[in-house]
């Protein structure tokens, strides 16, 4: 069972680490702060209203996620990769010479977060058991902050280098900060649904507000634990 | 091995070698299938242990109501102990005529009411309106009220309180289909003691209940269970109880009883919104109307249900709709009257002025003139007395009887039950200001002023009432000794299986015959104690004996593992697949406690299920070779597709309300199955048999006999499975007027049957005989076969021989087909023979998605091949939740009203012991059977042949899946035990332990003998074929 070429790049792969400039160490830490503090503000318009609300907060998170892109993260072409792969066909911006080489990355991955990452979560979701007939709304901008939360920062560091998002996709990238934010958003997310079959009666049980609070509280909590607890770890899913 | 020739000496002494692998795999197979036996037995134990304290039982008193024996003494004179003239009060009528009509919902008998929502009226609507009618425009002469059952409301327990008066105890509830004798005091005795002639006619549960209590010429019963016939045994009273009510046979009976079964059954069968019930009770409303104009005025009738049904006609559980029955009286004298005049005209909805069932066993009493039935808890009736000008004092007379009656009884009972003064201290208080009131009222004036007889009457009915609610609760007895026995064995018994699975580390097969050893002497020895013990006077002797073994059995089993102990580790998870499997049983144990979680539990399925494909597509995703993550990767896909599309089929349980929309019938208020579903069974038909047969293609395995039975028997089976049920719709919805209902129904039956010959005999004796599906080719070019052989070929040897002529030669290259797979495929014809006998019972839309499950098992086996985990707890544990899962999407719910009783009728037209219970269990079990037979398949999916120690996996896999459905059946008895006193016991937590148990049992017995004794046949011939390991 040799592993092919394939597989080698799959083992080597490093956790990334922020950019080391006074702006990048402030806003990684104000990032979380930002997050919460959003959805705990609005979380009495979420629980009357959690259409209006999810989409009126859509914007204002993208705007936080861009500029954590631009400001904590190494591009694409930034980071020294281990073996230069030949893979990068879409963003190699010269490294860090004008603003249009950090812009042009997060726009792109903001693109392909609407049209890649959020149809695909929102099929996800569905196939989690979120309602299939009614509720269309709701879902698809539950996905949108899903895929918001835990998807443009990979795009911004990773590009869209196939094995590396094999190994994303199948957990064996080394944690980082960005990616344990993507993970903790997922746990976060499948933890708040658990609430929601409780004989409780309460007004926030509904669809999906438990799950946009579990999502939100467990991007901040993967981000800490993925940036300072597990770094560098690595699932072990055999 | 040598490559050339082998000379016939090594070829012999090689044959030896095969032989005696082949008796020692042979023994080592029987004595885990033994040992899992051994496992089974242990869980009856315990569960006989626990079900016996935890299940309610009432102490039956002996005693009977004497005629000449009035509880009190009567006032004025009149003088007890005459049967003509009444035993304890004069008696009103003569004869009577009671009807019962099954499942009488209240709501079918008065007009309907638009509510908010629910603004038009249904079929079982304004259908049946004599009742209502005589009540409003004959007060005097009828009276209608709602008829309160006390739950479970299953026809024998509601025989039992409407003859004795007593509340049913849960331990009833599960001899319904074996109905016994009643040994306590009851009407139909008093009645025969009496030496009226009493007639029956309808519904046989009677006879089983009271055998040789009827005029046996006149008497005629019917059997009861036939669900699917709506008109045999209505016609057959109707013909039978007329003739009766004719002049010249007046004399030849007292009292006739019938028992029309039409209105269940058309609610078992539609559903109450179906036109086939209008027409049922429009037919009720002639016959009542008939009755009406042939009754004299002697006589009393009676017509009452004995249930109601629930949206879709099914009953046994304790739903408003299920206990809200109607009762109504009639007299060709004007006999009753009402308390005011507000209660005049009958209640509208079934929330007012309600009487209870038993209420009826001294309302008839009285008015027939008998003694009370000693053990009556009920009231009478007020309507019944209180005649046309209010006799509130005749009222008072006999509540005043019946509630001395209670007292009598009560005294009684704490006799025999040693009960302190406390648990009755309210009712005997209220008996005496009932009994102060009275005296005093008497002694004042000598006969009652009408408002001192309504104050005697309330304060005696306090007293009843008080009194009911006491045995409620003091009946609801835990034997918490034989509960806490039954707990620790379960307990016991979980360990074991805990430590087989994932506590041993070297090969289990070598191990069983010790731990089996061990175990089945310490059972014996423990009987034996317990039953010596046993024998001390006031001690139980089966407790202690049942007690005794499981006791002896685990703990010598654990002893047994004593001489192994080095090899022995911590039964904990330790891979991440392991911990997964770990936290989704345990979070599923913990929400059992939750009524919540326990009535979502298909909800919460689907989410871990969803879960565990999500991760395994990206297990799949991070594998190295490509193959196994393109493999992986379409299997997850495929798992989480399936599992998602077969989550559309809902049967929502009444506690799921509003927030659920049922799909499983043709609506919500019906049990048949909508005209588009219809193309579920021809699409499983077309495409399953191909989708089977696809997994067996990959590795080349599709040759010889799986072509046979997955290609041609299986899909003659799906199509004879889709054409009995087109015939049944047909025969529903009157498609085909030109053929008669019953040879419709013959030619159905004859489906049903040739398809479950085909699916046991067919499959077994296919399975059983069949050689590994390979395929051997002499050729001279590279194989093109993309299928994984980790072991290189060998040709020429000498083993191949026995497939059927293959040349001994050794020159030409032998490439054989299907290697890699030979094992898995092999076994996997076993799955593909229930399927179809599971198939064939389900409801179209159940075998719509066992279809789904079948191609998940599928799905599973490959994924778990790909990311190579098959030696983890994974592929058990996910076998073990999608059994679970498909239970649900089948049209099932831890609730006794969705039991498909119907399904009994697919294969057979009537009841036959022991098949319908069997096919039942098949209908309702079908999911998990499925998912237990095919665990072997994983820990041999794609195995090489002479892979080593087989057997031990498997019984570790076996193991496993069962782990799973003891933790669940650990976890429901130990929270159904702590929430005993919870409201929601009877309807959530009691039936949701009760399934647990069941499916645990059913399970383990399954897993032994179908899923481990299947393995040694595809074993022993796939190794007869390549030669034993270590060969």
């Amino acid at each position: 069972m040799a592993p092919d070429t394939e597989s080698k790049t799959l083992q080597s792969a490093k956790p990334i680490e922020l950019l080391h400039s006074q702006p990048s160490l402030f806003f990684a830490n104000l990032q979380p702060i930002l997050l919460l503090g959003t959805v705990l503000f609005s979380f009495k318009s979420l629980v009357a209203d959690p259409v209006r609300t999810l989409l009126g907060l859509a914007p204002t998170i993208a705007i936080v996620q861009a500029i954590y892109c631009v400001v904590c993260l190494p591009s694409t072409g930034d980071v020294a990769a281990p073996t230069t792969k030949p893979g990068q066909k879409k963003k190699a911006g010269k490294p860090g010479q004008d603003i249009w080489a950090k812009v042009i990355p997060t726009f792109l991955s903001f693109t392909l977060t609407i049209v890649l990452s959020a149809p695909l979560l929102y099929i996800i979701v569905i196939l989690f058991g979120a309602p299939l007939t009614t509720h269309h709304l709701h879902t698809l901008l539950f996905a949108l902050h899903l895929a918001l939360l835990t998807t443009p920062h990979l795009y911004y560091v990773h590009g869209l280098d196939a094995p590396t998002w094999l190994r994303l996709a199948s957990l064996q990238q080394p944690i980082d900060e960005s990616y344990g934010m993507s993970l903790g958003a997922c746990v976060g997310a499948w933890v708040g649904a658990i609430p929601i079959p409780l004989d409780w009666d309460r007004e926030w049980q509904k669809w999906p507000v438990t799950v946009v609070v579990g999502m939100y509280a467990g991007a901040v909590v993967g981000k800490l634990a993925g940036g300072y607890l597990f770094k560098g770890w690595k699932i072990k899913l055999a | 091995m040598d490559d050339g020739e082998p000379d016939s000496s090594a070829a012999d002494e090689l044959k030896n070698q095969n032989k005696r692998a082949a008796v020692q795999f042979k023994a080592q197979h029987a004595l885990v299938v033994a040992f899992f036996m051994l496992l089974l037995v242990f869980h009856a134990l315990g569960i006989y242990l626990f079900c016996s304290g935890f299940l309610l039982s009432r102490l039956v008193l002996q005693d009977r109501s004497q005629c000449d024996a009035p509880p009190a003494e009567v006032q004025h004179g009149y003088t007890t102990g005459s049967m003509d003239s009444g035993c304890w009060h004069p008696k009103s009528f003569d004869k009577a005529v009671v009807i019962l009509v099954d499942a009488l919902r209240y709501d079918f008998t008065v007009p309907f009411q638009p509510r908010p929502g629910d603004e038009q009226p249904h079929h079982f609507h304004n259908a049946l309106p004599i009742l209502y009618e005589t009540s409003v425009e004959q007060p005097n002469n009828a009276f209608l009220r709602p008829f309160i059952a006390d739950p479970p409301t299953t026809t024998l327990q509601r025989l039992k309180a409407l003859t004795t008066g007593t509340l049913p105890t849960f331990i009833d509830a599960g001899s319904n289909f074996a109905g016994t004798a009643i040994d306590e005091d009851n009407l139909i005795e008093q009645l025969y003691k009496a030496g009226r002639r009493v007639v029956h006619i309808g519904d046989d549960t009677w006879h089983s209940l009271f055998p040789g209590y009827f005029e046996p010429n006149l008497t005629k019963p019917f059997d009861s269970f036939n669900v699917w016939d709506l008109h045999t045994v209505d016609n057959g009273v109707n013909e039978h109880l007329f003739p009766l009510l004719e002049p010249d046979m007046q004399g030849r009976w007292d009292v006739i009883i019938g028992h029309y079964l039409g209105v269940d059954h058309a609610g078992h069968r539609y559903g109450p919104d179906h036109p086939a019930m209008a027409d049922k009770l429009k037919q009720m409303d002639g016959i009542f109307r008939q009755m009406i104009d042939r009754l004299d005025d002697d006589t009393l009738l009676v017509v009452m249900g004995d249930h109601g049904m629930d949206v879709k006609g099914d009953h046994g559980g304790e739903s408003d709709d299920e206990v809200e029955a109607a009762v109504w009286m009639y007299s060709k004298r004007p006999m009753f009257g009402s308390r005011d005049a507000e209660s005049v005209s009958p209640p509208l909805t079934a929330k007012e002025r309600a009487v209870g069932q038993i209420d009826l066993v001294p309302t008839l009493a009285f008015l027939l003139g008998l003694p009370v039935p000693f053990n009556n808890l009920g009231q009478p009736i007020a309507e019944a007395f209180l005649g046309t000008n209010t006799d509130f004092h005749n009222l008072a007379t006999v509540s005043r009887l019946t509630s001395a009656q209670i007292h009598r009884y009560q005294d009684q009972y704490a006799r025999a039950r040693k009960l302190d003064e406390s648990t009755t201290s309210t009712t005997s208080l209220l008996w005496r200001q009932a009994s102060i009131i009275y005296e005093a009222a008497r002694k004042a004036t000598h006969s009652l002023s009408t408002a001192e007889a309504g104050g005697v009457t309330d304060a005696f009915n306090a007293y009843q009432a008080e009194n009911l609610r006491i045995c409620r609760s003091l009946w609801a007895r835990f034997d918490l000794v034989s509960m806490a026995m039954g707990i620790s064995a379960l307990i016991g018994t979980f360990a074991i299986i805990a430590i087989y699975a994932h506590g041993i580390g070297a090969d289990r097969a070598t191990i069983t015959p010790l731990l089996l050893g061990w175990g089945a002497a310490g059972t014996a020895v423990g009987a034996i104690v317990g039953a010596a013990v046993g024998l001390i006077p006031s001690l139980s002797l089966i407790q202690l004996s049942a007690f005794g073994a499981a006791t002896g059995g685990i703990s010598a089993t654990l002893i047994g593992l004593w001489p192994a102990r080095k090899i022995l580790k911590l039964p904990l998870p330790r891979t991440f697949w392991g911990s997964l499997c770990f936290l989704v049983t345990l979070l599923l144990c913990i929400g059992f406690a939750s009524n919540s979680f326990t009535i979502w539990e298909d909800e919460q399925l689907l989410f871990i299920l969803t879960t565990f494909g999500v991760l395994m597509l990206a297990s799949s995703l991070g594998q190295d070779l490509r193959e196994d993550r393109v493999l992986g990767a379409a299997n997850s896909v495929s798992f989480l597709v399936a599992t998602r599309l077969s989550s559309l089929s809902r049967l929502c349980r009444e506690e799921q309300m509003p927030n659920c929309r049922s799909s499983y019938y043709a609506s919500a208020t019906s049990s048949t199955s909508a005209g588009w579903q219809l193309s579920i069974p021809i699409l499983v038909f077309a495409v399953l048999p191909s989708v089977i047969a696809s997994f067996f293609h990959r590795t080349r395995n599709y040759q010889g006999i799986a072509v046979i039975w997955i290609g041609i028997a299986l899909r003659v089976g799906l199509g004879l499975i889709a054409v009995f049920w087109v015939l049944d719709a047909a025969d529903d919805n009157g498609w085909i007027p030109s053929i008669s209902e019953s040879s419709l129904k013959t030619s159905r039956v004859l489906l049903a049957q040739s398809v479950l010959a085909l699916a046991f005999a067919g499959g077994y004796a296919i399975f059983i005989v069949a050689s590994p599906l390979l395929e051997v080719k002499k050729e001279e070019a590279q194989p093109e076969e993309r299928a994984i052989a980790p072991e290189p070929l060998q040709p020429g040897e000498p083993i191949f021989t026995s497939l059927d002529d293959a040349p001994q030669k050794p020159k030409p290259k032998l490439i054989i087909f299907g290697y890699a797979n030979t094992h898995g495929t092999r076994y996997l014809l076993l799955p593909c023979a229930w399927i179809m006998a599971l198939q064939l019972l389900q409801k179209p839309m159940g075998q719509g998605t066992l279809a789904l499950c079948m191609v998940s098992i599928l799905n599973v086996l490959e994924i778990v091949d790909a990311i190579d985990q098959r030696h983890s707890a994974l592929g058990p544990t996910l076998l073990a939740l999608m059994g679970s899962y498909y239970f649900f999407k089948t049209g099932h719910q831890a609730a006794l009203a969705t039991i498909q009783w119907e399904s009994a009728f697919i294969p057979l037209k009537t009841i036959a012991y022991p098949w319908s219970p069997l096919f039942v269990t098949l209908n309702t079990f079908g999911a998990q059977i499925l998912c237990v037979i095919a665990v072997p398949a994983i820990s041999i999916w794609k195995v090489p042949p002479k892979h080593p120690g087989l057997l031990g996996r498997i019984a570790g896999a076996m193991a496993t899946h069962v782990l799973f459905y003891a933790a669940i059946a650990v976890a429901t008895v130990v929270e159904a035990a702590w929430l005993r006193r919870h409201l929601m016991l009877y309807r959530v937590f009691m039936p949701r332990m009760l399934l647990s148990i069941i499916v645990l049992l059913l399970v383990e017995f399954v897993g032994a003998l179908v899923a481990l004794v299947g393995v040694r046949f595809s074993i022993v011939s796939v190794n007869e074929v390549f030669g034993w390991p270590g060969t």
